[in-house]
């Protein structure tokens, strides 16, 4: 029996506020009241009196990981983190990026989380499709067993039944909808790149223009800076207005880079990032 | 002048409209709605809230080409582009749209530095507004009666369109709707029934509920050049603000944009393409300096141009209230809370 949302908000505000008060953290990274309860925010609480305004509901479906990089090296951060988020911070402490020590994890197993656009369940056609974070160090519910576990590799069978030409159709068509509101690397909380290289203009990478090629240089060029690296939260799915399934390439990714190196990315901090590391046994399918 | 037709035939208004020129309508894609330049009748589709994008795209596409050339010859042998002037619809824009085109006429060619390309866009387009439902709620993201705009408000546009059950009401608004509603074949003359339907929901369209907060335009503007070096305000709304485009781009109006030299295999087009105030680069100066480095800066921007800096500058505030921002947010940041809490600090 999973923990309820309203047994979940309560144990994020009492936990957040324990750390809050014994000055543990300088800040929680949760959710909070948005214009209407099917929209929260992201929400950081600094001091705790805001820890009453943190809600947890099924449409929280930010990756709070996203944001640690916003902060000072060696802030010490408390992060609401569900199972993929939870990859998140894992991935992140791999690169770098954040040390273990400054981060405390508030895991949360969840099931039925919904995307506050459209109404519908997020599950592993958009995401890893776990239930309970890989690393926390408090668990604001139960653990989630005895649900089916899925594959979230299953979604990619009509991709994957697709040819050469017609994946690369696929893509042009749904790239050219793409506005470059670049909302897909902002919700990302791999992308930290500073500057992006799409942003660069010497050398210029890609076109401002939202065109074609230039499309298509932005999103293959980030696809591949994630290879091995994307923990398949879905946020950059749902953050993209006009619906282009980024997921599906990321997924896509994914499965590779597990099949050749045998890991999947952000379940353990002591596993180094697939194209960061060699080992003498690393598959040499891709040279063959 | 008041005419109707049945609501299934308007693609046989759409197809006459065609013929006359192009016509930019509501269109059914994957993520929703947009104004398209329509090729088939029957893609004119009316049954939508509102779209994705705003209308500004028909008078600002979000990239417009304005010299080609070819890199290494000389500049003399660079052609301007020219923009075609057939005359053409957009169709279907909602009251608050329409209103955004007026706030958009200052920058473009109320200044006296007349943009060439909105200005012959906006002559030769005549608007078909279209009421939204005064009889179902709106969408919880929608402001625009803070804003002082109606759900029917007939104002900008050269014809007014509303819904009568399966009917379409179409009301001349101006002398060049008059003339366009004259030439339409296939309209039938409303009945003193239709008229009082059409007088009552402009005038319900008035008292229609959307959000509401009290924002007088000069006590607003005020109220945020007070409130701009209180950084941990800024820093509070934007805690969660992941600084993307996506409000920018879906804004009716939101005009900033960057002129960008693109060339590829030697062939080069000089071309303005839309920018955002929310992006890192957008203040990114040749030295190297960025006086906006971080997100609360950029979003304290935004806010601040379309409700203090604007009303300064021409006397009204930049937001129609549309919601569009709102409802593309990743995140759910709302301009309207933001707005609200600043009136409450």
């Amino acid at each position: 029996m999973a923990t309820s949302f309203k047994q979940i908000e309560e144990n994020l505000k009492n936990e957040a506020r324990k750390l809050l008060e014994d000055q543990k953290v300088s800040l929680v990274l949760a959710y909070g009241r948005g214009y209407d309860e099917n929209h929260p925010v992201p929400f950081v609480a600094k001091i705790a009196a805001d820890v009453e305004n943190i809600v947890f509901n099924e449409y929280c479906t930010a990756n709070m990981a996203r944001y640690l990089v916003r902060y000072p090296r060696g802030t010490k951060m408390a992060v609401a983190v569900k199972p993929a988020d939870s990859r998140a911070v894992v991935q992140l402490i791999q690169e770098d990026k954040v040390k273990r020590e400054d981060v405390i994890l508030l895991g949360i197993p969840v099931i039925g989380m919904k995307n506050s656009k459209t109404g519908e369940v997020i599950d592993s056609k958009t995401t890893c499709g776990l239930y309970n974070p890989v690393l926390y160090d408090v668990l604001l519910g139960e653990e989630i067993h005895g649900q089916p576990v899925v594959s979230p590799y299953d979604v990619l069978a009509q991709y994957e039944a697709m040819d050469k030409d017609a994946r690369f159709a696929f893509w042009q068509k749904e790239f050219d909808k793409c506005i470059r509101c670049y909302a897909c690397r902002k919700a990302c909380p791999m992308c930290y790149c500073d500057p992006c290289f799409i942003d660069q203009n010497k050398p210029k990478w890609g076109e401002k223009s939202p065109q074609s090629h230039g499309n298509l240089m932005y999103h293959l060029t980030r696809f591949h800076h994630l290879a091995g690296r994307c923990i398949d939260c879905g946020e950059c799915s749902r953050a993209c207005p006009v619906d282009i399934p980024l997921y599906l390439f990321h997924k896509k990714v994914a499965r590779e880079c597990e099949e050749m190196f045998g890991q999947a990315a952000g379940k353990s901090i002591q596993d180094k990032p697939v194209l960061v590391n060699f080992r003498v046994d690393d598959s040499d399918k891709i040279l063959e | 002048m008041l005419k109707k037709t049945a609501i299934q035939k308007i693609s046989d208004l759409a197809a006459q409209l065609m013929q006359k020129g192009t016509l930019i309508a509501p269109v059914r894609e994957d993520a929703g709605f947009n104004f398209r330049e329509v090729s088939d009748a029957n893609q004119v589709d009316l049954n939508f809230y509102n779209t994705l994008m705003s209308p500004k795209l028909a008078f600002f596409p979000q990239m417009e080409d304005f010299v080609r050339y070819q890199t290494g010859k000389s500049v003399l042998e660079a052609v301007p582009v020219e923009i075609s002037l057939k005359p053409a619809f957009l169709f279907g824009v909602r009251p608050c749209d329409v209103k955004s085109f007026e706030i958009m006429d200052i920058h473009f060619s109320g200044t006296g530095a007349v943009d060439p390309y909105w200005q012959k866009r906006r002559e030769a387009t005549a608007i078909f507004g279209y009421a939204f439902d005064v009889n179902t709620p709106a969408d919880g993201a929608d402001f625009y009666s803070t804003l002082g705009i109606g759900a029917a408000d007939p104002e900008g546009s050269d014809v007014f369109m509303m819904k009568k059950s399966d009917d379409l009401l179409l009301k001349a608004v101006t002398d060049r709707g008059e003339k366009l509603l004259a030439e339409m074949s296939g309209l039938t003359d409303a009945t003193p029934d239709d008229l009082k339907y059409f007088d009552e929901t402009v005038a319900a369209g008035r008292s229609f509920k959307t959000r509401f907060t009290c924002v007088e335009a000069k006590s607003v503007a005020k109220k945020f050049e007070d409130l701009f070096h209180k950084t941990p305000f800024w820093e509070r709304i934007s805690d969660g603000c992941l600084s993307c485009g996506v409000c920018t781009f879906v804004c009716p109006t939101c005009y900033c944009f960057d002129i960008c030299d693109e060339t590829l295999f030697g062939q080069g087009t000089r071309r303005r393409v839309w920018d955002a105030c929310m992006f890192t680069d957008f203040t990114l100066e040749a030295s190297g300096h960025n006086p906006r480095t971080k997100v609360y800066q950029r979003l304290r921007q935004k806010v601040c141009h379309k409700y203090s800096y604007h009303v300064r500058k021409y006397g009204v505030i930049s937001c129609v209230g549309c919601g569009r921002c709102t409802r593309n947010c990743p995140v759910n940041i709302d301009i309207f809370s933001i707005v609200d809490q600043a009136m409450k600090e």
